[in-house]
């Protein structure tokens, strides 16, 4: 069976060295693809041929002295919510079968810009509506480290992609956890940067106000070289900051000494915390403190309210944003209807799943006259008093350590109560309300599934997350660690 | 008509407030960069936005936010230093993304007014709730052959404003002066063309009844997209006519949106309060709020152009023009900037506002365009104005030029030399040409002899036909006068 490819780290030092070629690792990565797909199925379309074109112009770059960055030439997949133009943007539903992007995202430019070579497209579940990647219209994604469990959601492809060794890099999208839960669940790293540092433009909207794009990847070094090419202003997009391209990469000193890492106090006492993962997070804490770190107490009343603020806001958000999907100009269309008010009906009913109908409900009665006030504008002032308690906590600390999920990757099919399945998200949302960089990065294992420790930094902080996340993975191994072979 | 000129309804007081909806002058829409067209083939100006595909996101257009600041403070209204785009959701197939950007709760500006001439003749103020911005809607266009809808997105995403009134209208009438003067406002200041043919100014009005003295508003009814000055006075007084029947007859007004058939000059209930649609508003995600600078606002202002109302008192003053006139004179900025000139470079502001009115104006009504599209140079005007003053050309040979002149253009005198137009003042000329006269016409200078003035008139256009209008008429009068009494 074809291996895993390495890191992105020890792709681009193979390729400087000449050890290997982009179209030799784009090989490997199909291969790859081909053994562990028919299990995993975390890939919704390869585009081979296309590929196979960037990486022979990858590799005359290389040979003309020409490389682009430190990525030209490595592959890499996006989640289905992702635009590349003259490629279908399915975001895993039926709704937009048949639907092929005009545009580039401007991720999409910017990693094409880097060299990166686009592998295909990741699995997800559908809207990026979910937490497990049971969602998708097209199936479920499995757990590399356990094929009965969860690969976490919605960015479940792209993380099951990175952790099966497919490519070593993976962008997906973050609403509420959506990359930071997978990435714990499959034992990578997965980051959502701060509101603003990473283009909008081309990712599909699911909640405008909380969406970012981010990478996963196996390591903070990784996750750092991917940002670094993918952040920065984008004109484009009116909520993107006025932020240069981050350098992450060269913030990454492996220093934690001085740096202080706050614990809410509230952490353990949310919903469905499982002691172990608590006490995980805890050791990480201490491997920190142990090389220089001091931890202190921290306090957020507010996180508490978090998951109820998030489920009003987003659903709100994706109500309008998916309006546009009506069968009138694009994507699914209904047959035979009689009636404008017909062809909507039929058109939205059997282009959506079950829990984009339940969200969209949601939304529109959130937003709906007389529940205005009582529901978005009182979840709207939850995200103020929520990024108020991070304002004070940041006064006392550098980061924040919390676990990434309540539990390990759970058996798929286990959480059939949406309800249950949106307390997936009671760590993670509170990063989306209030605007903040946050990782989730592997901090051991139980009983054989990886555990996720999340760090959380001031608005703009990206690169001191990711600092510490690298700090931590240099005195420690599980990122080195690798799901078992599928027999 | 005069809007003093209306009167009132004898039985009850009309309240009307107006919603006007006006099309920015911008090269491009509201928040991408597809061109705003007209009359172009459909799905010709539609970017990725326009289509709502996935993952297109707004960005304002600048320019837009200027002209409507410009409006805003063309109507005295207050620019609020940050204001919030907003959806209005709904679902129909010329509204692609499903929403319309607008703004609802903190809109760009509040509180101003326009001036109009009120029911006793003097000036009237009439109140601005807001001014705020939003994106058009495509157009959809049902084909009554085939029953197919066709949707053209040309239109969608083109910048309005939209300029809410505050119920300040006595009557339909007030109604139209109103709109006319808004119109006129917008249009001096450059935020729009506001041609109401293009659909560029449009109008929604609505209309309620109370008893004379009463202070609350009565229930009201919205009367939407009425699109001529005309069906906007009709439809309403259809309308107040409809309410007054009905309030007569005992019953109550429904709360209710209505359309005006204009060819059978009927009111139509398109639908009930009950069912209207809840638009579920809330502040976009994808746009940030739009924040002004005091500076920039107060560069804007002090950017404004003179307004009609200031102008036309400045006419009044320095022209030395009555009311009415100085009015037909600052109808529209074009013609006021080039009577303005004209008469700057001829000197005599009131004689040149005297040909604009009488002669250019015929002129250009005759040619059938405005001003801005003449070829007359306020230059040539003051020209061809000094030909007269300084006896060159006749005011009549003068005054035949200018639809000419409207039309081709050109120098007035090079044209005068051209058609040989020049005044015949060669004293030895004309005194041949009077000699000749007088001995055709003995009777009449018989009757000159027995003291009939008239007879002067009748010789005098002997020669003026004999020189077909050429004639200076001082000198020829002169010579006249001084062979018949020397």
């Amino acid at each position: 069976m074809a291996g895993p490819l390495g890191s992105v780290v020890e792709l681009g030092a193979a390729l400087d060295a000449g050890e290997t070629s982009a179209l030799a690792l784009l090989e490997a990565a199909l291969a790859r693809a081909a053994a562990v797909e028919p299990d995993l199925q975390a890939l919704r379309g390869l585009r081979a041929d296309a590929a196979r074109a960037e990486a022979e112009a990858a590799d005359a770059r290389r040979a003309q002295g020409a490389r682009r960055s430190a990525l030209d030439g490595v592959p890499i997949v996006l989640k289905d919510n992702i635009a590349q133009r003259g490629e279908p943007t399915g975001c895993a539903s039926r709704i937009l079968e048949g639907y092929r992007s005009p545009f580039d995202a401007t991720v999409v430019a910017r990693l094409r810009d880097a060299g990166a070579v686009i592998l295909g497209r990741a699995n997800m579940d559908e809207f990026a509506m979910g937490s497990s990647c049971e969602n998708s219209a097209y199936g479920p994604t499995r757990n590399p480290w356990d094929p009965e469990r969860s690969p976490g959601g919605s960015s479940g492809g792209s993380a099951a992609a990175v952790a099966a060794g497919i490519v070593p890099a993976a962008l997906g999208s973050d609403t509420g956890g959506s990359i930071r839960q997978p990435a714990a669940f499959t034992g990578l790293v997965g980051m959502k940067p701060t509101y603003g540092r990473v283009s909008r433009l081309g990712l599909v909207a699911f909640a405008s106000s909380l969406d970012q794009i981010g990478p996963l990847t196996h390591t903070a070094r990784d996750c750092a070289w991917v940002l670094d090419a993918i952040s920065g202003h984008d004109p484009g997009d009116s909520t993107s900051l006025p932020e240069p391209p981050l350098l992450c990469a060269e913030a990454l000193d492996g220093d934690v000494s001085g740096l202080v890492v706050g614990l809410p106090r509230e952490t353990a006492g949310l919903e469905g915390a499982d002691p172990r993962v608590l006490a995980r997070v805890q050791a990480a804490v201490e491997t920190l403190e142990g090389a220089g770190a001091k931890c202190v107490e921290v306090s957020l009343p507010h996180m508490r309210y978090g998951i109820a603020a998030y489920y009003l806001v987003a659903t709100a958000e994706a109500s309008s944003n998916l309006a546009r999907f009506d069968g009138v100009r694009y994507g699914h269309r209904a047959q035979g209807a009689h009636s404008l008010t017909e062809m909507y009906e039929r058109t939205r009913s059997e282009g959506f799943g079950a829990e984009v109908k339940r969200r969209i409900l949601l939304g529109t009665y959130v937003l709906s006259a007389g529940y205005y006030d009582a529901y978005y504008r009182k979840a709207q002032k939850l995200r103020t008093l929520l990024r108020a308690d991070f304002e004070r906590a940041f006064e006392g600390c550098d980061v924040i350590a919390t676990p990434t999920a309540p539990e390990t990757a759970f058996p798929l099919g286990a959480k059939a109560d949406p309800l249950a399945m949106y307390l997936s998200d009671v760590y993670t949302v509170s990063a989306n309300l209030a605007g903040l960089p946050a990782v989730s990065l592997p901090c051991g294992f139980e009983d054989g599934l990886p555990v996720g420790l999340q760090l959380l930094g001031r608005p703009l902080e990206d690169a001191t997350v990711l600092r510490v996340a690298d700090a931590y993975q240099r005195l420690t191994d599980f990122h080195l660690a690798r799901p078992p072979e599928p027999a | 008509m005069s809007a003093a000129a209306a009167a009132p309804h004898p039985d009850f007081e009309v309240v009307i407030g107006l919603e006007v909806h006006c099309q920015l002058r911008t090269r491009t829409k509201l928040f991408c960069e597809a061109a705003v067209s007209y009359g172009d083939a459909p799905n010709h100006h539609v970017t990725a936005l326009c289509l709502a595909l996935p993952g297109s996101l707004p960005v304002l257009n600048g320019h837009a936010v200027e002209l409507a600041v410009r409006a805003a403070l063309a109507t005295h209204c207050t620019i609020h230093p940050r204001s919030v785009f907003a959806r209005k959701n709904y679902f129909y197939p010329d509204l692609p993304k499903g929403y319309q950007i607008s703004q609802y709760e903190e809109p760009l500006a509040t509180g101003g007014w326009v001036e109009i001439e009120g029911a006793d003749g003097a000036p009237k103020r009439v109140g601005l709730t807001r001014i705020h911005m939003e994106e058009d809607a495509g157009k959809s266009i049902h084909d009554g052959a085939t029953t197919e809808t066709h949707v053209d997105l040309n239109r969608a995403g083109v910048p309005l404003v939209e300029i809410v009134s505050e119920p300040d209208l006595r009557s339909p009438e007030q109604a139209g002066a109103y709109l006319r003067a808004l119109r006129q406002i917008l249009r001096y200041v450059d935020a729009s063309d506001a041609d109401m043919e293009k659909g560029q100014f449009r109008c929604d009005a609505n209309v309620s009844l109370r008893p004379h003295g009463e202070s609350r508003l009565g229930t009201r009814t919205e009367l939407k997209n009425l699109n001529s000055f005309r069906f906007v006075e009709e439809a309403i007084r259809a309308e107040v006519a409809r309410q007054a029947a009905r309030i007569a007859q005992g019953e109550a007004i429904q709360q209710a949106t209505l359309a005006y058939d204009a060819a059978r000059g009927r009111i139509q209930v398109m639908r009930l309060k009950e069912n209207a649609d809840d638009y579920r508003y809330f502040p976009d995600p994808d746009l940030v709020p739009l924040v002004l600078k005091p500076e920039r606002i107060e560069a804007l202002r002090a950017a404004l152009p003179e307004l009609p109302e200031q102008r036309r008192a400045r006419f009044e003053a320095e022209l030395g023009l009555p009311p009415d006139a100085a009015r037909q004179l600052t109808a529209s900025r074009a013609l006021a900037d080039f009577s303005e000139q004209a008469a700057r470079l001829h000197g005599a502001g009131r004689s040149v506002a005297n040909w604009v009115l009488r002669d250019v104006l015929a002129a250009l009504r005759e040619v059938g365009i405005e001003i801005e599209a003449s070829a007359l140079t306020p230059a040539a005007l003051a020209a061809l104005v000094r030909l007269v003053d300084e006896g060159r050309v006749t005011a009549q040979s003068a005054r035949a030029l200018v639809p000419d002149l409207v039309r081709a253009g050109g120098d007035p005198e090079a044209l005068v030399r051209e058609r040989g137009l020049e005044t015949v003042s060669d004293r030895g000329v004309l005194e041949g040409l009077v000699e000749q006269v007088l001995a055709a016409q003995p009777q009449a200078v018989e009757s000159y002899a027995r003291g009939d003035g008239k007879a002067l008139n009748f010789l005098m256009g002997q020669i003026m036909k004999k020189t077909r209008g050429q004639a200076d008429p001082a000198a020829v009068r002169a010579l006249l006068v001084s062979k018949l009494e020397g």
